[in-house]
C-alpha cells in the first residue's frame, strides 16, 4: 500500500479498493459459487475521474454492487476504504452516508413515492438538516434545469414508467442533489440516445465545476468509450476476467475505440503466456 | 350507555325486532318488509354474494350476534344533520334522517329506496334491512351540482348500529359524499347498507372511511345503480375494526355508464378484512376500472374477491381490475381472487393480481441513497398504497388515510425481513 510523503490524513483520502475478491452469493468471508472479482486494486482520489472499461462479463457491475453493498454480492476478501473508512461490512445506507453514490445501470422503480419526496428523504439521510425546504426546492430546480428536465418530473413516481433516458437523468439528478464524496457511474451511457447522453455529460461537468462537486471522485464503469467523449477521464483502466489488466491515461480509451478489447486480451494472454 | 339492564332480549331475533319497532316505530322501512328481511337473514347462508366465491375461511355463519341489543338505541337521532353542508341545502339538496325520510319526502324516497338493492342476494343486507336503526337520506335534484363534500359520520356502539344510507342523484346532478364510520365503544358492532341511485348523466363521488376501534365488528353492503352515462367514483378505505366484511356492487344498467372503484385495506394485529367488489355491465358501452391495494402486517388476514360481470347485451363494455397485495410480515396472509364473467363478445376486459413482499431491488436502491432499511421499507410500503389513496376525494381524507396507514406500520414495526 502506498504511503505518500504527506501526513496521515491526506494519505487516507481517496476511494481505495485493495485486493478485492468478490462474487455472487455466499457470505462474507466464505465464497459463493462464482468468484468474479479476482483481486482489484484502484485508488480514486478526490476530484479525479477514473474510467473502468471492460467487455461483458468482466466483472464491472459486480465491482459496483460489491462496493455499494448489494446483498446478492459477497466480498470474500480485500477492502474498500472511503477517506480511510472501511466500507466492506457496512449496510448500504451507511456507505452512502460515508459519501459513496452509485448510479445504477438499471435503477429500480418505487411506485407511489414521488421523485421529490425520495430525493428529499435521501438528502436528509446523508446530510441531516442542511437545507430548508425552500432552499431544497431552489436547488433541485437549478439541477433540473441543467439536466433539461421538466418540473413535472418531481411529482412522478421514482422510475415508474420512465424511459431509459429518464431513468439515467434521474440518477444524475440524485447525484447532483446528494453531492457525494465519490460516485460510481455504472454503465450510465447504456440505452441512452445522443441527447440524453449529452445531458448526462453536461450535468456531471456542471457538478464538477461547482463548489459542492469539485472534489467528487468519479469511477465511471463502461463498456463503450463514448461516454468519455462527454466526461473527460484522467485515468483509464481495463478490466478483464475480474482483474485490472491495464491502466493508463485517456489515450487508452482510444485504443479500445479503435481496436476493441481483443487486442488487449491478446497482449495479456501473451504476457501471462 | 347500554340499555341491556332493562331488556331481557338479546341477539338478532324476532323478539328483538318486536322490541325495536315498539320502541322507535318502523320508520321508513315498513314492518312487514323488516320481518321478511329477518326471515331471509335466517334462511340465507352466510356466503359470498359473488358467484363462484368461496365461504370466508373465518366462517361468517359462526359470527356471534347473540349479545347484540339492536333496539337499545336509535343513533339516528344523534345525527347532526343541520351542520351538514348548508350550501347543499341552499341548492335544494335534501339531507334527512333516514327514519323520517319516507314520511317527509315520500316521492323522492320511494323513487330511490330499493332501486339499487336486492336484499335477497345477501344475508347481511337482509340483517341490516331488518334492524335498520340509523341512517341518512340524501337527494340531489336533477341538474344540481354541489362542490363541497357532504360528510356523514356514523358512530357504532356495543349495542349494534344498523345504518342505512340512501343517496339519490337526479339527471345530471353532481355531488361528493364522504361516509365515515367510527366507534365509541370498544366492542362495537355495525351492519350497514348503502344504496346509491344515479339517474342519467349524474356524477357521484362516494368515499368510505372506516376507522372503527380495534375490537369492533363492521359489516357493510353497498349497492349502486347507474343510469345512462352516469358516473360513479367509489372509494373504500377499510382501516379499523377487528372483523370487517365489506361488499360493493355497481349495476350499470344503461348505455355509457362508468364506475371507478378504489379499495384500500391494511390488516394489522389480528385484524380480518374481507372485501368484495363487483362491477356489473348490463348495457352497451359501459366501463369500469377497479384498483385495489391491500397489505398485511403482524397476523393480519385479508381476502379480496373482485368480480367483473359483463352481460350479453353489454356490447363495447370495457372493464379492468388491478389488485395488488403486499405482505409485510410472515404471519400476515391475503387471498386475492379476481374473477371475470363475460357473456358478450365485443368487449375489453382485463384483470391482474399480485401478492408479494417488498422487493429487494427497491430496498437496495433506496438504501444505496442513504435511507436506512426501516425507513426505506416504510416509504416503499406507504408508496405501494399511493396509486389507490391518491384517488380518494379531498386532501383531508387522503391525508387521514395516509396517517392511518403510517400508524399501522409504526405500531407493528418493519425491518423483520432482513
Amino acid at each position: 500500500m502506498r504511503r505518500p510523503y504527506h501526513g496521515r490524513d491526506m494519505s487516507e483520502r481517496g476511494l481505495r479498493i485493495s485486493s478485492l475478491f468478490a462474487g455472487v452469493g455466499g457470505t462474507e468471508g466464505a465464497p459463493g459459487n462464482s468468484e468474479i472479482l479476482k483481486g482489484i486494486d484502484l485508488d480514486v482520489q478526490p476530484g479525479s475521474v477514473h474510467a473502468l472499461m471492460g467487455p461483458n462479463g468482466s466483472g464491472k457491475s459486480t465491482l459496483a454492487f460489491s462496493m455499494a453493498g448489494h446483498p446478492s454480492y459477497t466480498v470474500t476478501s480485500g477492502s474498500v476504504t472511503l477517506d480511510g473508512e472501511e466500507l466492506i461490512g457496512l449496510a448500504p445506507d451507511k456507505r452512502a452516508k460515508a459519501g459513496l453514490f452509485l448510479s445504477f445501470q438499471y435503477p429500480a422503480a418505487i411506485p407511489g413515492v414521488s421523485v421529490a419526496n425520495f430525493i428529499r428523504t435521501a438528502r436528509q439521510a446523508v446530510r441531516p438538516d442542511d437545507l430548508t425546504p425552500a432552499k431544497f426546492r431552489a436547488l433541485i430546480f437549478e439541477k433540473l434545469d441543467t439536466l433539461d428536465m421538466d418540473a413535472a418530473f418531481l411529482s412522478r413516481y421514482v422510475n415508474d414508467g420512465f424511459s431509459g433516458g429518464e431513468k439515467k437523468r434521474l440518477e444524475m439528478l440524485q447525484l447532483a442533489m446528494l453531492a457525494p464524496k465519490y460516485a460510481i457511474l455504472d454503465e450510465t451511457d447504456s440505452g441512452l440516445d445522443v441527447d440524453a447522453l449529452k445531458a448526462v455529460g453536461k450535468s456531471v461537468n456542471a457538478l464538477r465545476a461547482s463548489e459542492s462537486g469539485k472534489d467528487i471522485g468519479f469511477l465511471i464503469i463502461t463498456h463503450y468509450p463514448r461516454i468519455l467523449q462527454h466526461i473527460a477521464a484522467d485515468h483509464v483502466h481495463i478490466l478483464m476476467d475480474g482483474r485490472v489488466v491495464k491502466s493508463g491515461g485517456p489515450e487508452l480509451a482510444n485504443v479500445i475505440e479503435r481496436e476493441g478489447y481483443d487486442k488487449i486480451r491478446e497482449e495479456v494472454a501473451a504476457s501471462v503466456g | 350507555m347500554s340499555a341491556s339492564s332493562d331488556v331481557a332480549v338479546r341477539g338478532v331475533s324476532a323478539a328483538a325486532l318486536d322490541a325495536l319497532v315498539e320502541r322507535f316505530g318502523a320508520g321508513s322501512i315498513p314492518e312487514p318488509q323488516r320481518r321478511n328481511a329477518l326471515a331471509r337473514f335466517e334462511e340465507l347462508p352466510a356466503r359470498s354474494s359473488v358467484r363462484g366465491g368461496r365461504t370466508w375461511k373465518h366462517d361468517l355463519a359462526k359470527l356471534d350476534l347473540s349479545e347484540l341489543v339492536p333496539f337499545a338505541s336509535s343513533g339516528d337521532a344523534e345525527l347532526d344533520l343541520e351542520s351538514l353542508s348548508p350550501a347543499a341545502r341552499r341548492a335544494g339538496v335534501t339531507i334527512e334522517r333516514f327514519s323520517i325520510a319516507r314520511e317527509r319526502h315520500r316521492v323522492a324516497f320511494d323513487r330511490a329506496f330499493g332501486a339499487a338493492l336486492d336484499p335477497r342476494d345477501d344475508t347481511f343486507a337482509s340483517l341490516a334491512l331488518a334492524f335498520q336503526n340509523h341512517g341518512t337520506f340524501i337527494d340531489v335534484p336533477a341538474g344540481v351540482a354541489i362542490d363541497d363534500p357532504i360528510v356523514i359520520g356514523y358512530e357504532a356502539r356495543d349495542t349494534a348500529l344498523f345504518p342505512y344510507t340512501l343517496v339519490s342523484l337526479g339527471a345530471g346532478a353532481r355531488a361528493t359524499i364522504v361516509e365515515r364510520l367510527a366507534s365509541v365503544d370498544g366492542d362495537a358492532f355495525a351492519c350497514g347498507l348503502a344504496e346509491l341511485v344515479l339517474a342519467e348523466n349524474a356524477h357521484l363521488t362516494y368515499a368510505v372511511e372506516q376507522r372503527a376501534s380495534a375490537s369492533a365488528r363492521v359489516i357493510a353492503t353497498r349497492r349502486a345503480r347507474l343510469g345512462a352515462n352516469a358516473e360513479l367514483d367509489f372509494s373504500l378505505a377499510e382501516l379499523g375494526a377487528k372483523h370487517t366484511v365489506s361488499r360493493f356492487r355497481s349495476q350499470q344498467t344503461a348505455r355509457g355508464a362508468r364506475t371507478g372503484v378504489v379499495a384500500v385495506f391494511f390488516s394489522d394485529g389480528d385484524q380480518h378484512v374481507d372485501i368484495e367488489t363487483e362491477t356489473v355491465h348490463a348495457a352497451a358501452d359501459t366501463t369500469s376500472e377497479t384498483i385495489v391495494r391491500s397489505a398485511g402486517i403482524g397476523h393480519g388476514q385479508g381476502r379480496y374477491l373482485g368480480n367483473i360481470k359483463i352481460l350479453a347485451d353489454a356490447h363495447g363494455a370495457d372493464a379492468s381490475l388491478r389488485d395488488d397485495a403486499l405482505l409485510l410480515s410472515e404471519g400476515a396472509h391475503i387471498d386475492s381472487i379476481p374473477a371475470l364473467e363475460i357473456a358478450a363478445n365485443d368487449v375489453k376486459a382485463f384483470h391482474g393480481a399480485t401478492v408479494g413482499a417488498i422487493s429487494d431491488e427497491e430496498l437496495f436502491y433506496a438504501e444505496s441513497r442513504g435511507i436506512d432499511r426501516a425507513q426505506a421499507e416504510r416509504m416503499i410500503a406507504l408508496g405501494f398504497f399511493e396509486p389507490a389513496v391518491s384517488r380518494f376525494p379531498t386532501d383531508a381524507l387522503r391525508d387521514e388515510i395516509r396517517r392511518a396507514l403510517e400508524v399501522k406500520i409504526a405500531r407493528e414495526g418493519l425491518g423483520g425481513t432482513a
